[in-house]
């Protein structure tokens, strides 16, 4: 069993600015804590202290129990680094040092094969045997049977690269959850993985009696999961010690607590300046007075230096606007449409105002259903059509926009597009303003994280006019306060909603659902379905 | 590099009678080295690079006594 507690912690960027200050929390044995906070906020600066990669500015961080750290990067890795050099990282020190010196003396054996040489590698297996390595190896055996269903042997060269994002998760947590550290710090694990991969990620979570302290922007992961939340925001963290069914109200009962202390503040200072004023006046008549005077004064720079209580966290400035418009009543129709090679055909009618929600197996066309009701080109048979006035606007992965790699904010908003007119920089500045997006106007939108990204789309499709909304995981980058942002600008859109989705708590706030099998059946469902395996393909 | 081989046990004699690293290397370096060492050489060098790797896995032993040999009685041809 093991614990971290996180004392007065203060981290500046080096820009100046103070990121973090005056950290406070303890995650205690067999805890499971989330840690939580709008895209920036320092959630992963602060794991990153923890895990002694950064060293604070001030404070200090105490743990025992050893720690196991699972990096933000895992799933998107795609240069060489193999499963074994993977493993090796994921284990406790002792162990990578032993793994080293192993690795070192082998070398040094490749080129002198001398007396010295042999006996320093002898020492270095005797010293890899000491550290527990021999049963690090039969544990690590288990792992990669349980992630990717081979031995150890038949896959530790294997490269990461060649591997899914969601095999390269289940590869590092199954080392982790079954590994010796007694404290894991996962950043974004479920991140890359499908419903049935999160479903066994809470799974394992819940039944752990390690204590873990994990970022994640999946709401119902947090939920299930996690036994408190801690909140980046704000400058600082503080704890929620009940779950997230609980975590909005306590939130909001903080802020007004915080809000109501600053103001009762503000009123007594501004009533002990207008007391230092009047007796100073009075001082000028009456010399009785001036001591009064003195007296109030030394009150007022006591009360001053003591400065005021924290102000509330000014909250994220997302006010999405998707406005949409009247349409006929029959929105999209479909009759025996197969997307090439995908699927089975089939018939879908979608009615104004219709919340769809698209689920299903990875590769089975959900996207491309979209990109197709989007106008684009995409090969198939049979016919669709969109109804009198409907304006589709299109939202894609972040990564599908090539075209605005370079090019800023400000600069796109401008230019406009088809069906979407440009606007000057003084309302392009006003829309960037209501996404949260003021800092980032002139940046190129690579530069921008992927929730900033996701929140430009929104943008434009605000301005684009559209009346049916094709949204391709839309949430996946998001933070919380984010997502929450779109469902209220969803619920008040007048218009027709297909989204495709891996986020089950979105999910949950469409009418029906398209599912796409993994048999190339195409079926509708009034509950969402999950358990769609992955579409088997030829490699 | 593959070190799946069982650990060493702690407190093992340095020369068990029977050892497999000792019997294994000696069979095999005394047909590789006949005509230029004598056999009872042989033995011997096998033996006390046995013993000077004591402590070191007993799965890797047989690999570790008979590179170590080599270079030993590499070293008397010489």
């Amino acid at each position: 069993m093991g614990y971290v507690d996180v004392s007065a912690v203060r981290h500046t960027l080096s820009d100046g600015r103070v990121l973090l200050d005056d950290v406070n929390f303890r995650v205690g044995e067999g805890a499971r804590a989330a840690l939580v906070g709008e895209n920036g906020a320092g959630k992963t600066t602060l794991l990153r202290i923890i895990a002694g990669d950064l060293v604070p500015e001030a404070g200090s961080i105490a743990r025992t129990g050893g720690l196991g750290v699972m990096r933000q990067f895992i799933g998107s890795v795609r240069d060489d680094t193999t499963v074994q050099r993977l493993l090796v990282d994921l284990s406790p020190p002792a162990v990578r040092a032993a793994w080293d010196a192993v690795e070192a003396a082998e070398l040094a054996l490749m080129e002198t094969d001398d007396e010295p040489a042999q006996m320093a590698y002898a020492d270095a297996l005797a010293q890899w045997g000491d550290a527990g390595g021999y049963d690090v190896e039969v544990t690590w055996d288990t792992v990669t049977v349980a992630a990717l269903g081979v031995p150890y042997d038949r896959c530790k060269y294997r490269s990461l690269s060649t591997l899914s994002g969601g095999e390269q998760k289940r590869l590092a947590l199954e080392a982790l959850l079954r590994g010796p550290d007694q404290v894991l710090l996962l950043d974004e694990p479920d991140n890359y993985l499908d419903v049935p991969g999160k479903r066994w990620l809470e799974e394992r979570l819940l039944e752990t009696r390690k204590t873990v302290l994990f970022i994640s922007h999946d709401r119902e992961l947090l939920a299930r999961v996690a036994d408190r939340v801690i909140t980046v925001e704000g400058g600082t963290a503080w704890v929620h010690g009940g779950g997230f069914a609980s975590y909005h109200e306590a939130r909001s009962s903080r802020h007004e607590r915080m809000a109501e202390l600053r103001r009762r503040w503000d009123e007594e200072h501004d009533r002990l300046v207008e007391l230092v004023r009047t007796l100073q006046q009075q001082a000028k008549n009456s010399p009785a007075m001036a001591s009064k005077y003195s007296a109030m004064q030394t009150r007022l720079a006591k009360f001053e230096a003591a400065g005021p209580p924290p102000d509330r966290p000014e909250e994220q400035k997302v006010a999405m606007r998707l406005r949409g418009g009247r349409t006929g009543v029959r929105a999209v129709m479909a009759e025996q449409l197969e997307l090439t090679g995908l699927m089975q055909p089939f018939d879908a009618e979608l009615w104004f105002g219709d919340r769809v929600g698209v689920l299903g197996a990875n590769g089975a066309g959900k996207s491309h259903f979209l990109r197709l009701l989007a106008g684009r080109d995409v090969a198939h048979t049979g016919s669709w059509r969109l109804g009198a006035r409907v304006v589709p606007g299109f939202f894609a992965q972040t990564h599908a926009h090539p075209e605005w790699q370079e090019r800023t904010p400000v600069d796109l908003l401008w230019h406009g597009e088809p069906g979407r007119p440009g606007v000057d920089r003084g309302r392009a500045m006003a829309a960037l303003r209501r996404y949260g997006l003021t800092d980032q106007a002139d940046q190129p939108f690579r530069t921008l994280s992927g929730g900033q990204q996701a929140r430009f789309q929104i943008l434009l499709l605000e301005l684009g006019g559209a009346t049916l909304l094709l949204l391709d995981e839309p949430t996946d980058n998001l933070d919380v306060l984010s997502a929450e942002a779109l469902e209220e600008a969803l619920a008040a859109f007048e218009g027709t909603v297909l989204a495709v989705t891996h986020d089950r708590w979105f999910a949950r706030s469409f009418d029906r659902f398209l599912v796409f099998g993994a048999d190339g059946r195409v079926y509708e469902s009034a509950e969402p379905v999950f358990d769609e395996a992955r579409v088997a393909r030829a490699r | 590099m593959t070190l799946a081989v069982p650990p060493s046990t702690p407190g093992s004699p340095s020369e068990l009678p029977g050892d497999p690293a000792v019997e294994q290397a000696v069979d095999r370096l005394r047909g590789e080295y006949a005509g230029r060492i004598r056999p009872q050489l042989v033995v011997r060098v096998v033996r006390d690079c046995r013993r000077d790797l004591g402590g070191s896995p007993v799965g890797a032993m047989p690999e570790l006594v008979e590179r170590l040999a080599r270079v030993r009685l590499g070293r008397h041809i010489a």
